[in-house]
């Protein structure tokens, strides 16, 4: 990975071409190439038909003055951009390109509350979920009752969640929501789907990011602040949640971690921090035992006794998360890739973690029916 | 190839979707059984998850059962806005299954009112998908 970029997170009032535009050139400049040498682009969007533009890859790479290269658009929810980083990574692995793009979109403030409600929950197995009433903050909260009623957690611990990304993400200068909150803000929240309040929730976001992906001649033939992908991984789940054998458990995050480990030759013991899917305070606790960093039923307890802070035992989230930072979902998986470039570049500022060398993604997209994980290591 | 083609798709039926929902307004779980390995379904899926198999034989289970998880929901997505607060809730049939289904659960306010484990059955399926209510 050669270079990164991104716009800021939130609301956002230029259009969605021009925001995928800006992260794309930003990534490009940050790389020290020109366009003409990237020979593909991996767009990845959920919602472009909400701001008037889908197929957007032809338009960024207009823009960018090399229309007559490849692109496409990658669609897997709110896992979209891990999946279009992967299928990049995948390409330049098995040589067809020296070098490509890769730039996760979303666009959707604009449209509301309710439309955003309805149209994500269309990401859901509808027939089952989506149809029946469920939005995306009452399935995860259908997890955190779960959670909550079989393991020793409490409301206050997933708070926690949310308060120290809240603080994680005060260091971000492009945070969607960059202010202090206490646990007593986020009790005190109004109740979205019961167990989970607003500050519980990630808010709907706009935004872009992007990073150049190539192999390692070209990189070192440009720059010697790149980041090498060493692990890969993707998995599956049942679509609907009535389908999993636990409901406190992400199975595609463990086989997509298992996968990226062994191609790593690492275990989770060995990594610094990482960008984990925390669309909801309770999906941080269960990313964090699902990816191996404590045992199954911990996750909340180490929340609430800080070992997820900033430099605490691992950082968990150093951006801000997508509590903090903000979710614009075809651009979260994306985006982490932007911060863990940043930190293994030491472009991080006030929220560096110390000395770190292994950074890991992790995202899924829905109630993490699909989910990507992986791992990067500083040259 | 038509005639094998027709014998195959009587031994091995499609998704039965419409017959799911038919099972479900009489307050019924259409489930398929793995003729080849004895898996149970719901009858929604076209293969076997555990042999790969796709030949299966109907069985209809009462919808009876007791909830596992739930939410209740207090931002309702469009259409839903005149039944909040209302539960979202998952269940998991009496029969020795196992198998889980979810539906809207109307007339839920609060945590008190549907504790884990309180016993529900299914009442319907109509613009809201599954419906349950409690036992």
């Amino acid at each position: 990975m050669l270079g990164a970029g991104s716009t800021k997170y939130g609301k956002l009032d230029d259009s969605i071409s021009d925001i995928t535009i800006q992260a794309s050139a930003a990534a490009i400049e940050n790389a020290g190439i020109e366009p003409k040498e990237i020979k593909a682009g991996y767009i990845s969007n959920v919602f472009g038909v909400a701001d008037k533009q889908v197929h957007l890859g032809p338009v960024v790479m207009s823009n960018l003055g090399i229309s007559e290269r490849p692109s496409l658009s990658i669609e897997s929810a709110c896992g979209s951009g891990s999946v279009s980083f992967r299928e990049a990574y995948a390409n330049v692995a098995a040589g067809f390109y020296d070098a490509v793009l890769v730039t996760g979109v979303e666009k959707v403030t604009h449209t509301g509350t309710e439309w955003t409600t309805t149209y994500f929950s269309y990401c859901s197995d509808f027939f089952y979920e989506g149809q029946a009433g469920a939005s995306f903050p009452g399935l995860f909260a259908s997890m955190a009752r779960a959670y909550l009623n079989e393991f020793d957690a409490t409301e206050e611990d997933l708070a926690s969640v949310a308060v120290k990304n809240h603080d994680n993400g005060l260091s971000n200068p492009k945070a969607h929501l960059r202010r202090k909150i206490t646990i007593d803000d986020v009790m005190n929240s109004a109740v979205v789907a019961s167990p989970l309040k607003l500050f519980d929730c990630c808010p709907f976001s706009d935004g872009a990011s992007s990073v150049v992906i190539c192999n390692e001649q070209f990189a070192r033939d440009h720059s010697k602040d790149y980041v090498k992908v060493i692990g890969s991984g993707r998995g599956g789940s049942p679509a609907a949640l009535q389908g999993r054998e636990h409901l406190t458990t992400i199975p595609s995050t463990k086989i997509a971690a298992a996968d990226a480990y062994k191609m790593a030759g690492i275990t989770a013991k060995d990594v610094d921090f990482a960008e984990v899917h925390d669309c909801f305070t309770v999906a941080e606790v269960v990313d964090t035992e699902d990816l191996g960093f404590f045992e199954k039923g911990e996750g909340a307890k180490a929340a609430r006794n800080g070992e997820t802070k900033l430099n605490g035992s691992i950082s968990i989230n150093p951006s801000g998360g997508l509590k903090s930072k903000g979710h614009p979902i075809g651009a979260t998986g994306v985006g982490q890739v932007v911060e863990v470039f940043e930190q293994l570049t030491g472009k991080s500022g006030e929220r560096t973690v110390n000395d770190a060398k292994i950074g890991l993604t992790q995202n899924f997209g829905a109630t993490g029916a699909s989910c990507a994980v992986h791992i990067f290591q500083s040259v | 190839m038509l005639v094998v083609l027709f014998i195959y798709s009587k031994v091995c039926k499609l998704s039965a979707k419409p017959e799911f929902i038919e099972q479900a307004k009489n307050g019924n779980v259409l489930a398929r059984k793995c003729t080849n390995c004895g898996e149970l379904h719901l009858a929604t899926v076209y293969f076997c998850k555990k042999c790969g198999s796709k030949c299966f034989e109907d069985s209809v289970i009462s919808g009876k059962g007791k909830i596992v998880t739930y939410t209740i929901m207090t931002v309702p997505p469009e259409g839903f806005e005149e039944f909040a607060p209302y539960a979202w809730a998952v269940m998991e049939l009496d029969d020795d299954s196992r198998l889980r289904i979810s539906g809207f659960l109307p007339k839920v306010a609060t945590p008190e009112d549907l504790p884990i484990g309180t016993l529900a059955e299914i009442v319907g399926f109509d613009e809201r998908g599954i419906v349950l209510k409690k036992q």
